[in-house]
């Protein structure tokens, strides 16, 4: 049987891509390693009847015209704010943080108009006068170039903070060094807030939109090749050594791996594989999901049980742990932020008991004495705790489980563990990520969705629909 | 009591000199104010025992303005070079030895040594990179504005690349030899290499000639110091005054307009402009706090300058032997393994303390200079960077440590040198008190004009913080004295 598109990952990329194929009529399969669709928008237990999203809590926004198309509110993925931030026992102010937020988003919106092709959107502030048109990179604005406290020195010091820590939840970057700034859109402090029942609703609702229009979801079922006719898409090949027949494809895997993986090398145009090869990536996230035999006592007011608390607080802090992290060393303390998800979400803990969950930034992939042993991850362990005690002193541990990035690299496919997608530098933003003919490749009928694209690390899903939408034009122009 | 001068300048360093020397000539009544005792106290040489002669700063001479030394022939005469381009060598932890030269099959069979692929690479880039920065001379050397759409399209594909793109990324897509990268990427680690555009040092230092020949890199005949002496007296003869132990404590501004400058001696002296080769913070912080903008002085405040250059000198009762033969005699010799030695390096001193590995460069002068030690001795010097600038500790105890790990490398680098010591110096961020600024691609590509102007009318700056990349040149001087004396 022979599609007309099939899409490598069930990830909320892959399965927005999805449905918009499908309701445009093609003949759509989405494959998808694990036993279930989702990709990092799943939720498990991780102790006996305590849930959380083991990859992350929030996620980039989804564009506000992909959620009600895919009519995700009504399948159930509600959204709610996490207004409150609170830095070393100080609460930010929200007013501020939502200020800069509405500007990130207006940042954003536009990114995802120009990657769309929709405008032609003039970049915000051009940061170079003698920067023209024929210099082929993308514009450069201050968010490419200003270290992220330059960006945010005329806030007031907690709120500067909080949004300092939001932006490098799980993240690694030395906040003063320029460049850094990007990471304040990326992955976004833009997202829409915490979905309730966990990331498995919006994963959930993702794959009931693809579903209902028509497209196939094949769960364990990994796709290990690409085979190419008369230099063409053809055929995806699958780990049981059977075979796929498609006239296109769309790739939710990141660059490196889309190109390095499922290609033979010698199948590749020297410039693509040279541009896979220099592609960096660079995993920095670890995750500690905590299960408690009660709620923390919160000091004062009981809204802050909702809010997200940070353990870095200043600049060096992050400088520090950084260093830490570019020689290959698990950080003394590695900047975490924590987050009591079954407080405003019943359904994550028994009743009286709390989830929390960690993210710890700069986390190396690869340590500089080898590989992660259980006597690693028991070192971080043991730091993770310390950063919980220090902010919930009360806290009993009914049980807990860890991630570190070669576990997200096992578990997404993320190369290096990085849930980013690639590097986030100037070099590797916006119109310069990936390859410049996103979302077309240098392959004929192969499209690139997922974390590598421009608009991966920006937004959620809106990257798989763009790459649908180049799809279903390239085949209405019969080049499919 | 006060005197009238048409521009004062605010430094007898390399700048301030070549600045004074450029208005007297045109006919200005200049006065160069010194804070110093002595002249070139800083950017001069200096006897380090009896009969060893040792730089004060600078160590090579790589940025020279040919232009100033066609104006005043006499520091052209006096100028001799003991070596006009020395090669670069990269020395690894293991005995890894890898030489850039001039002659590119002897580079590349070094090169080939490491990596083959890294050997098959270099020709190609080095052209390159060389035809960019010829494109660049332009605006780098004459301050017309820089127009990319002038430059051919390989070179703006280069040059779109080292914009964005940081010095590590950069090096690393071309190349796989960590002690090449490292080596290469010395030049450029006056600024983090994380940066984007932290390779353009790169381009701008590939920009630069020594007589006649690009890229080179000079050590001159009687230490790099020598230069200083010869400018001084250069505009001296053309008329300039030179006052030292006159450290400026105020400028004197009215109604945004500066009309002299206050001595801490009280002493005020009336001028129509002044030239500071003092960094822009600290002309504007520290001279005239109350003059310039309020917005402006609070970003200058808040951008620290965390990481300078050190430099380590020794006397040697015997000649170093730091290759073993496999480098010619006329080398700078890079200390760094890998990229991310001279990384950790940047972000441990930026944090403000010292690296474990510290990258530095070495030149031994005597051994191409018999005038700069006695027979038989030599002179050692290290350019070491990056290091902390204003250390928790303090540099009275961070000294010794430093001195202890220099002297620790280079002891495995040339077994037995340790007993040859006869005596070290060393002079520290601290001790040179200025600033060079932070270096930015804006800076870099920016026109001159931006740097050289102040917010406060007939105030303008001349200093190494003006050039796109701080170094010995004059050329800041120079164009900023052009830029004073066209005025009426």
């Amino acid at each position: 049987m022979r599609y007309d598109a099939a899409i490598l990952g069930a990830g909320p990329d892959g399965l927005a891509a999805a449905a918009r194929l499908a309701r445009a009529g093609l003949k759509t399969i989405v494959l998808e390693k694990s036993a279930g669709p989702g990709g990092r928008c799943t939720t498990a237990t991780f102790h006996p009847g305590f849930r959380a999203s083991p990859f992350a809590d929030e996620l980039a926004p989804v564009p506000a015209g992909i959620f009600w198309s895919l009519d995700l509110a009504r399948r159930g993925a509600i959204f709610f704010p996490q207004p409150l931030h609170v830095i070393s026992g100080a609460v930010a102010g929200t007013q501020v943080l939502t200020k800069f937020c509405a500007q990130v988003r207006t940042r954003i919106a536009q990114e995802l108009r120009r990657a769309d092709g929709k405008a032609e959107v003039p970049p915000a502030k051009p940061w170079l006068p003698w920067q023209t048109e024929s210099v082929r990179v993308a514009p450069l604005d201050d968010w490419s170039l200003q270290s992220m406290t330059d960006m945010l020195a005329d806030l007031a010091p907690t709120e500067a903070a909080a949004l300092m820590a939001r932006a490098l939840a799980g993240r690694a970057a030395d906040p003063t060094l320029r460049g850094s700034a990007l990471h304040l859109l990326a992955p976004g402090l833009g997202s829409s807030g915490i979905v309730t029942g966990g990331l498995a609703t919006l994963g959930a609702a993702l794959a009931g939109s693809a579903r209902e229009a028509g497209a196939e979801i094949v769960c364990s079922s990994e796709a290990t090749g690409i085979r190419q006719t008369r230099s063409r898409v053809a055929a995806i090949a699958l780990a049981d050594g059977s075979e796929i027949e498609t006239a296109a494809a769309i790739s939710t895997l990141d660059f490196k791996r889309t190109m390095l993986s499922l290609f033979r090398w010698s199948d590749l145009p020297e410039a693509v594989m040279k541009r896979a090869t220099h592609y960096r990536t660079a995993g920095s996230t670890a995750r500690f999901l905590i299960a408690l035999e009660a709620m923390p006592r919160m000091a004062g007011d009981a809204a802050l049980s909702r809010a997200t608390f940070h353990t870095a607080s200043t600049p060096e802090d992050y400088a520090h742990a950084y260093a830490a992290w570019r020689s290959g060393v698990i950080p003394e303390k590695p900047p975490a932020s924590l987050r009591i998800v079954s407080a405003g979400d019943l359904s994550l803990a028994p009743r009286g008991q709390a989830t929390v969950t960690m993210t710890l930034g700069c986390i190396p992939h690869r340590l500089f004495d080898g590989a992660w042993t259980e006597e690693h991850r028991g070192v971080l362990r043991d730091r993770a705790l310390a950063a919980l005690g220090a902010t919930f002193p009360d806290a009993k541990i009914l049980g807990s489980r860890l991630l570190v990035p070669p576990d997200f690299e096992e578990a997404l496919g993320a190369t290096d563990g990085d849930l980013a997608g690639g590097e986030i530098a100037p070099d590797q933003m916006f119109a310069n990520r990936a390859c410049p003919e996103w979302p077309r490749t240098p392959i004929a009928g192969l499209y690139l969705g997922g974390p590598s694209s421009p608009t991966g690390p920006l937004a959620t899903g809106a990257s798989g629909w763009i790459a649908a939408k180049a799809l279903i034009a390239d085949r209405g122009a019969g080049r499919s | 009591m006060s005197d009238t001068f048409d521009v004062a300048v605010i430094g007898a360093g390399i700048d301030g000199l070549t600045a004074a020397a450029y208005l007297a000539k045109a006919g200005k009544r200049v006065v160069v104010l010194e804070a110093q005792a002595k002249v070139c106290g800083l950017c001069g040489s200096t006897e380090l025992r009896d009969g060893f002669l040792v730089p004060r700063v600078a160590q090579t001479l790589y940025a020279l303005d040919p232009q100033v030394l066609k104006d005043f022939p006499s520091v052209q005469r006096g100028l001799a070079f003991a070596a006009r381009d020395l090669a670069q060598v990269g020395l690894g932890e293991d005995g890894r030895v890898v030489t850039l030269s001039r002659d590119t099959n002897e580079t590349v069979r070094s090169i080939a040594l490491h990596a083959r692929a890294d050997a098959q690479a270099w020709p190609s880039f080095r052209a390159g990179l060389f035809r960019l920065a010829r494109a660049m001379r332009s605006s780098w050397w004459t301050g017309e504005a820089f127009d990319p759409d002038a430059l051919s399209s390989s070179n703006r594909a280069t040059f779109a690349e080292l914009q964005t793109m940081s010095a590590a990324a950069w090096l690393d897509s071309r190349f796989e030899s960590g002690l090449l990268k490292a080596t290469l990427a010395f030049d450029a680690a006056a600024g983090s290499l994380l940066e984007p555009g932290s390779a353009l040092p790169l381009l701008w230092r590939a920009a630069q000639e020594i007589d006649g020949v690009q890229g080179a890199v000079a050590l001159p005949r009687g230490s790099a110091g020598a230069l200083a002496p010869l400018l001084s007296s250069t505009a001296i003869q053309a008329g300039a005054t030179v006052q030292t132990g006159a450290r400026v404590a105020r400028l004197l501004v009215d109604t945004g307009s500066v009309t002299g400058v206050e001595l801490e001696s009280g002493e005020t002296l009336l001028c129509g402009a002044v030239l500071s080769s003092l960094s822009r913070r600290n002309t504007l912080l520290g001279l005239a706090p109350d003059a310039a903008p309020l917005a402006l002085l609070r970003a200058l405040q808040r951008i620290p300058v965390r990481t300078g250059t050190a430099l380590v000198t020794l006397a040697l009762s015997d000649a170093p032997n730091l290759a073993r033969g496999e480098a010619p005699l006329a080398s700078r010799y890079i200390v760094a393994d890998r990229l991310e030695t001279i990384i950790a390096a940047d972000l441990a001193a930026r944090a403000g303390r010292l690296p474990d590995e510290i990258p530095f460069e070495i030149v031994v002068p005597s051994q191409l200079d018999g005038s700069v030690a006695p027979p038989g001795s030599h002179v050692l010097t290290c350019l070491v960077r990056p290091v902390p600038v204003a250390p928790p500790e303090g540099w009275n105890v961070l000294k010794p440590k430093l001195t202890a790990k220099i002297i620790g490398t280079l002891d495995r680098l040339s077994p037995g040198l340790v007993p040859d010591i006869m005596a070290v110096d060393v002079i520290t961020p601290e001790d040179i008190a200025d600033e060079d600024g932070v270096q930015t691609p804006e800076r870099m590509i920016g026109p001159w004009r931006a740097r050289i102007d102040t917010p406060i009318a007939g105030l303008y700056l001349c200093g190494a913080g003006v050039e796109p990349v701080a170094a010995v040149s004059g050329r800041a001087g120079r164009i900023a004295a052009a830029l004073v004396a066209g005025k009426p």
